[in-house]
């Protein structure tokens, strides 16, 4: 296999792997630990690679586990005493745990490849020469330790799929019927640990968060179906991964950034032209509902003043946008709507209600 | 003479569903009004668009005959207790001088005149040695005091309150009322957003009956009918029996909806 | 070096004190505005602007060439600001939440950053090397002019926080009873923002990227838990802040090598960490200690 194919394989297991838990991450609102973790992943490596002394060691996988878990119960922990709110607790935790990595690794583990740009940048572009013999194939470690990752993932999530869809939407009723929320909150912390440790030797701690977020989120507005996001996750995550080693390769740029790009573009095209929910839909929605509504604000207001004295004054048409909030131009595109749907009659510079307007203005007020 | 509040044609959409529509009510100068209605009638969304903090579809408020905008001098308002986070820094006599900003103006800091008025609105509510207290550490009850002290010293004509008895102890509740008695026997306006429909008749004097629409507004003996809180509450209400009270009931009184049972 | 060898230093050595009042000056501006960032609960907001910075300041230097303060700052602003706006639309036009749509800019800013600078440095021209000292901070490098800046701009951030002091506490406090007094609520939350931005982005030379965001948290959770009175709570940030930014100025430049960001970060979060346990009154020690003395009470009335 070349290097390319090699890292868009790596690239594709690391947008599945961290795409997953990334939907229940937005889900459970839960996109800043997860960015908190990613970081301070760096120092259960740290920790870690000082007891084994070895960059290939699964202790190093085990260590990012635990700080990952650390991580979330010192926040807790932090939130409980009520001395923080939750948001700060997370900005607390998060940079004094990295900052702490950085420097041990910068006054003690110069010249080892954990160096400290490749933390954040992480370079896809050397995993093919780190390899490994698995069953007497020759693969690039990286692919290996996402790959068991990624199953792990998709192991997890099935297990526990029931279970996690209830507390994700209903932590009081999951826990009343028994399953633990808090046992799966950790489980799933740990889980990102772990994909965050597996991604960053490859593609740095930003991507991950990119990778986890940006995806699921953007598929989070196309759909209202769990198992749906989580396929479109997967995709939306992994055509951005190849788009990113695309675009990178063509700008002799770094991988990851790159594939950081891409999801941000895949995010804005959605946000931009999702059916329903992107800006587009909902703009030519709100202008068809704005004209309904208009017209039955003006039935409602017609029937309302109809028999009254002042019931001259409130249906002339050039007074209109003083008693309802209207622009004059607007107001003249109401009035020949309702004419010409038949709600309304002019007569003479006033309106009548039509008996048609008239059951609008009832129907209306029903609701 | 003016209304001391005139709203017309109020319509509030939120995502173009109806909170509030074509909601008209004229309030005379110097009443104490109730605005009752179920949950999601509107009540709070009505008062924060005749204030002008929830954009309105359509419609005017007039305080006084001049648009709201030019007369927010004379406007008090009571938030909600529970809008605020009670953990913030300050004190309870910095809380209540929060209402001389707007008389301050830009930039000006509150010096000694804005403290004794607010020490006097905090004398008013029984709260004067508490100024020094950090607010986090207050009751219910003080809390809301307190917010009433803070509209006190604004000095208005015309107040709003939304929800000023929620969650507060019996003898805050009654204070509470002493107040707002004493704020319209000195003239003042006040519409209270209030909850419990038992004490309208006690507490107030005119009450405005809102469900989306309003569906009546008026003096309480005329408008606070068995009938009109059907209209607003559709199924959702139960009159009880209770046995009259002479202490309560006074001759010529139509005390409405306590007369019969019905589910 | 002893203590009385660095304050030594810091007053007599041209470079260090240099870079000291460079770190101070950050320490102030972002203590100052971080603490109400902490009180509108818009910490991680501070986040999201530092790591949205990066592409504005490699874009600054794409498009000028320069690589001056005030340009770069410029860029790291502009770009900061659309965050925050972006930010917003997201969290207004759609059902994602605040933190989803923080850790989408986040990552995807900084991403996009980390690209145009891998990008750049394809460029044999050796003076975009100094962008690199933007992720971690490297204060070492702040020279008079750099410091100038960060004043200037400092200053004005300040002036116009205690200007608009009573403005911003009402905007922190009660957003709706300032509309009702009729204060612009939404340009007042306007400017906080931009003066979060500001303070973030003077900061970014000396701390980087990546740990701005701690400036703005941790001297404010710290101050917090030492009064309740929002003027003292806002000038001990300041004073947390400065501290720090020189502490870690003075023991960075120490060792050879050490980013001075992360050392700052290490020392404003001991800070935090110290007010946590130990600030009278709300103080897990205090409390703890509280407990004990509730529990020995109640057991000596239980059995006498």
């Amino acid at each position: 296999m070349s290097a390319s194919l090699e890292i868009q394989m790596i690239a594709i297991v690391v947008a599945a792997a961290c795409a997953l838990p990334g939907v229940f991450l937005v889900l459970r609102s839960m996109a800043m630990m997860a960015d908190a973790i990613s970081h301070t992943v760096l120092l259960g490596i740290v920790l870690a690679f000082f007891l084994v002394q070895d960059l290939q060691s699964p202790w190093l996988l085990i260590g990012a586990a635990v700080v990952g878990v650390v991580t979330v119960s010192l926040v807790e922990l932090l939130n409980r005493t009520r001395l923080v709110k939750q948001d700060a607790a997370i900005g607390l935790v998060f940079p004094a745990l990295f900052s702490l990595a950085v420097i041990l690794i910068s006054r003690f583990a110069r010249g080892v490849h954990l160096d400290v740009d490749a933390v954040l940048l992480g370079e896809l572009a050397f995993a093919p020469f780190d390899r490994v013999t698995l069953f007497g194939l020759d693969l690039p470690h990286a692919l290996v330790t996402m790959s068991v990752i990624l199953a792990l993932t998709v192991a997890f999530i099935t297990l526990f799929y029931k279970e996690l869809k209830l507390s994700t939407f209903d932590a009081g009723l999951a826990a009343s019927l028994g399953f633990a929320p808090a046992v799966l909150h950790y489980g799933l912390m740990t889980l990102v640990s772990v994909t965050a440790v597996g991604a960053f030797d490859a593609v740095g701690v930003v991507l991950v968060v990119a990778l986890m977020i940006t995806p699921a989120a953007a598929a989070y507005l196309l759909t209202n179906n769990l198992r749906t996001m989580l396929f479109l996750s997967v995709g939306i995550a992994i055509a951005s991964a190849i788009g990113g080693y695309w675009l990178a390769r063509l700008l002799n740029a770094n991988i990851a950034g790159a594939m950081a790009t891409v999801t941000g573009f895949i995010f804005l095209g959605v946000f931009l032209l999702a059916p329903q929910r992107g800006m587009l839909a909902i703009a030519q929605r709100r202008r068809r509902q704005r004209m309904e509504f208009a017209q039955s604000m003006l039935a409602i207001h017609l029937l309302n003043h109809e028999g009254s004295p002042e019931a001259l004054e409130e249906s002339r048409v050039d007074h209109l946008h003083d008693h309802i909030r209207w622009q004059p131009k607007f107001a003249g595109q109401v009035v020949g709507y309702a004419t010409r749907k038949g709600i309304v009659q002019p007569q003479g510079g006033a309106l009548r209600l039509t008996d048609q307007g008239r059951r609008l203005a009832q129907e209306a007020m029903l609701q | 003479m003016n209304a001391a509040i005139a709203v017309t044609d109020l319509t509030v959409a939120y995502h173009d569903k109806p909170v509030l529509w074509d909601v008209d009510l004229s309030v005379p100068p110097g009443v104490l009004m109730a605005i009752v209605g179920p949950n999601g009638a509107g009540k709070t969304t009505l008062i924060k668009a005749i204030l002008g903090l929830t954009p309105a579809a359509a419609g005017q408020v007039l305080i006084d005959g001049k648009p709201y905008a030019a007369q927010r001098q004379r406007v008090g308002y009571v938030p909600q207790r529970g809008s605020v986070d009670w953990d913030f820094p300050t004190n309870v006599l910095d809380v209540v001088m929060m209402g001389r900003y707007g008389a301050l103006g830009w930039f000006r800091r509150p010096g000694r005149r804005e403290r004794n008025l607010a020490m006097d609105a905090l004398a008013k509510v029984g709260m004067q040695e508490f100024a020094q207290r950090q607010i986090s550490q207050l009751s219910g009850g003080q809390q809301q005091r307190v917010f009433l002290a803070r509209a006190i010293v604004q000095d208005a004509d015309v107040y709003f309150m939304d929800e000023p008895f929620q969650g507060v102890d019996a003898i805050t509740e009654r204070a509470i009322v002493g107040l707002l008695k004493d704020l319209r026997g000195a003239g003042k306006t006040v519409l209270v957003v209030h909850h419990d429909l038992q004490t309208v008749p006690e507490y107030f004097d005119w009450v405005t009956l809102l469900n989306v629409r309003r569906i009546a507004s008026g003096p309480v003996s005329a408008v606070f009918t068995e009938e009109n809180l059907r209209l607003t509450y559709g199924g959702r209400i139960a009159f009880v029996t209770v046995a009259a009270n002479p202490a309560t009931v006074q001759a010529g009184t139509a005390l409405p909806a306590i007369t019969s049972a019905t589910a | 070096m002893d203590v009385g060898q660095i304050l030594h230093a810091l007053l007599f050595d041209y470079t260090l004190r240099t870079v000291a009042l460079g770190t101070a000056i950050l320490g102030l501006v972002s203590g100052t505005l971080g603490a109400f960032a902490l009180l509108r609960r818009q910490s991680l907001m501070g986040d999201a602007i530092s790591h949205a910075a990066l592409p504005g300041v490699v874009l600054a230097f794409m498009l000028t060439g320069l690589k001056g303060p005030l340009v770069l700052m410029t860029g790291a602003a502009l770009a900061g600001i659309a965050g925050v706006l972006l930010v917003i639309a997201i969290t207004t036009h759609t059902r994602l939440k605040q933190d989803t749509a923080l850790g989408i800019i986040l990552s995807v800013f900084f991403g996009f950053g980390l690209m145009l600078l891998t990008f750049l440095q394809q460029n044999p021209d050796a003076r975009q090397a100094g962008l690199n000292h933007f992720l971690f901070g490297q204060a070492a490098t702040l020279l008079a002019g750099d410091v100038a800046v960060m004043a200037l701009f400092g200053s004005a951030a300040l002036a116009l926080t205690l200007l608009c002091w009573k403005e911003f506490k009402l905007l922190s406090f009660d957003r709706d009873f300032g509309a009702s007094l009729g204060f612009p609520m939404r340009r007042l939350e306007v400017l906080i923002t931009v003066l979060l931005v500001v303070a973030i982005v003077i900061g970014l030379q000396a701390v980087g990227v990546v740990l701005m965001s701690a400036m703005i948290v941790a001297p404010a959770a710290a101050a917090r838990q030492w009064t309740d009175r929002l003027g003292v709570m806002v000038a001990l940030s300041a004073s947390f802040g400065a501290l720090a930014g020189v502490a870690g100025t003075a023991i960075s430049s120490l060792a050879s090598g050490l980013s001075t960001g992360p050392v700052i970060v290490l020392c404003i979060s001991a800070i935090a960490v110290f007010s946590l346990i130990l600030a009278p009154n709300r103080g897990l020690l205090w409390a703890w200690l509280r407990q004990r003395q509730h529990r020995q009470t109640f057991a000596t009335v239980n059995h006498p």
